[in-house]
């Protein structure tokens, strides 16, 4: 009998503990780093973006290779010379949201650092909303451009986030 | 008894409790991604590469093969005074079909060729070591003949099909192995086999990342006709830069055909006899459509 009980307590304290997770798969980022002369722009919707109501903890996460661009070439060049997708698979922004800023460590092509940008994180009939824009200086994650395209190439690429997160059971 | 189901529930919680950090949940992430940029080009030196332009996307090749070293080199400018060429144009239809024509200056030869990604190398859930390209061509040779007998249309014609597997082994290597079968409609006598069985080695090695290195060597069924023409394993070495729409890819190989039943089944050429050229490819590519 005390077996089931504490069986039952430990079952309702693990769901517990994950009830207040939400996470989806299918965030849509996207970012443009254009200019007059060349439209630059790429978007994935298949972000991971995970929020855990207990500790404020929020993260979004993607995956380099699943951006689309427009041109297959302008694609291939995004990862094969720019972001060095092989090399650094993933980007991700791990922290905390705290009154309309989500402030945490984003790491880019290997370097991570701390950032505190503005975003929403809202409850909605959908799940947990959650949408930021800003924008990064490229060169503080070493992404180099060469000076060659430079007027084409927006130095601070402006990224948007939009993730609807569900409730994990 | 009692201490086993403690810890069992212990254990349990701690499953629940494992979970507690919300980025373990980037981890469990197994997502499937395919293999990008195997190579830089469509093509290597002479064989062709799995990679084909977007979708929407126009090629136009230009490729150049020098003179020999064997033909007085200096005075020639290092052959650059007799160049063959070829002109290429293809389109990507989606991203895996291509489909172009070309001219090569060798035997005046026009031709026309299909491409199709099937297997594509992938990591993740279900992954694809390689990826296979197929490959098939047409050509057609405009020379007239010089043998004073008269030709059918068809004799002329020539065809190509390939499998190019292809595997990047890294962000630096990548390699190519590609059997292939090259039938000629016109043989000189019927001893000489119309159909010869080819495999094509090759690599690329990145120095940077706008440069590599290549490298290609066939291995061909067919070394003579009975007419005493005896042809040579052709191979080739070059240098890809690529520089945003352009790829320029220069290179030393014993080849001067360009069309592909040409350099790879019916090569004359040997560098140990100075039949060594430079030569180039320039791609340059328009999007027609996003």
């Amino acid at each position: 009998m005390k077996f089931f009980h504490l069986l039952f307590i430990s079952l309702l304290l693990s769901t517990a503990v994950s009830a207040q997770q939400f996470l989806t798969r299918e965030g849509s980022l996207s970012f443009d780093a254009g200019s007059p002369l060349e439209d630059i722009m790429a978007e994935t919707k298949s972000a991971t973006a995970v929020y855990d109501a207990a500790t404020g903890k929020i993260g979004v996460q993607v995956l380099m290779t699943s951006f689309n661009f427009k041109r297959a070439l302008m694609q291939e060049h995004f990862n094969e010379n720019y972001v060095e997708s092989v090399k650094y698979p993933k980007a991700s922004f791990k922290g905390f949201y705290t009154d309309g800023f989500a402030q945490g460590e984003l790491t880019m092509h290997g370097v991570t650092k701390s950032v505190q940008v503005p975003a929403v994180l809202a409850e909605t009939k959908d799940g947990m909303e959650f949408k930021t824009t800003f924008k990064v200086n490229l060169s503080e994650y070493d992404v180099s451009i060469p000076k060659t395209v430079s007027d084409k190439i927006d130095p601070y690429a402006t990224i948007t986030v939009f993730c609807v997160m569900k409730k994990r059971p | 008894m009692k201490c086993l189901v403690i810890t069992l529930c212990l254990l349990i919680c701690q499953l629940g409790f494992a979970q507690e950090d919300v980025f373990d949940l980037f981890e469990e992430e197994q997502a499937k991604e395919y293999a990008f940029a195997t190579f830089k080009g469509t093509q290597l030196v002479n064989s062709a590469t799995n990679e084909t332009p977007g979708a929407g996307v126009l090629q136009y090749v230009i490729a150049h093969r020098f003179g020999s070293f064997g033909e007085d080199y200096l005075y020639n400018f290092l052959g650059l005074d007799n160049a063959q060429i070829r002109m290429q144009l293809d389109y990507g239809i989606t991203d895996r079909l291509n489909v172009g024509i070309g001219r090569s200056s060798v035997f005046k030869v026009v031709d026309s060729f299909v491409k199709l990604r099937t297997l594509r190398q992938s990591s993740g859930p279900n992954p694809m070591p390689v990826s296979l390209t197929l490959l098939s061509s047409v050509n057609y040779r405009g020379a007239r003949y010089t043998d004073g007998v008269d030709h059918l249309t068809t004799d002329r014609l020539s065809y190509h099909h390939q499998a190019i597997f292809t595997r990047k082994w890294n962000s630096k290597l990548s390699t190519l192995f590609s059997p292939s079968l090259v039938h000629w409609n016109l043989v000189p006598s019927v001893e000489d086999p119309n159909s010869t069985y080819n495999a094509t080695l090759g690599a690329r090695y990145k120095l940077t990342k706008r440069m590599a290195l290549t490298g290609e060597y066939s291995l061909i069924s067919n070394k003579s006709y009975s007419d005493g023409s005896v042809f040579t394993v052709p191979f080739g070495v070059g240098i890809d830069i690529e520089t945003g729409g352009h790829v320029f890819q220069f290179h030393l190989s014993n080849t001067r055909g360009m069309s592909t039943p040409y350099w790879l089944s019916r090569n004359s050429y040997s560098a140990l006899n100075g039949g060594l050229f430079l030569g180039f490819n320039i791609s340059r590519v328009f999007t027609l459509r996003d």
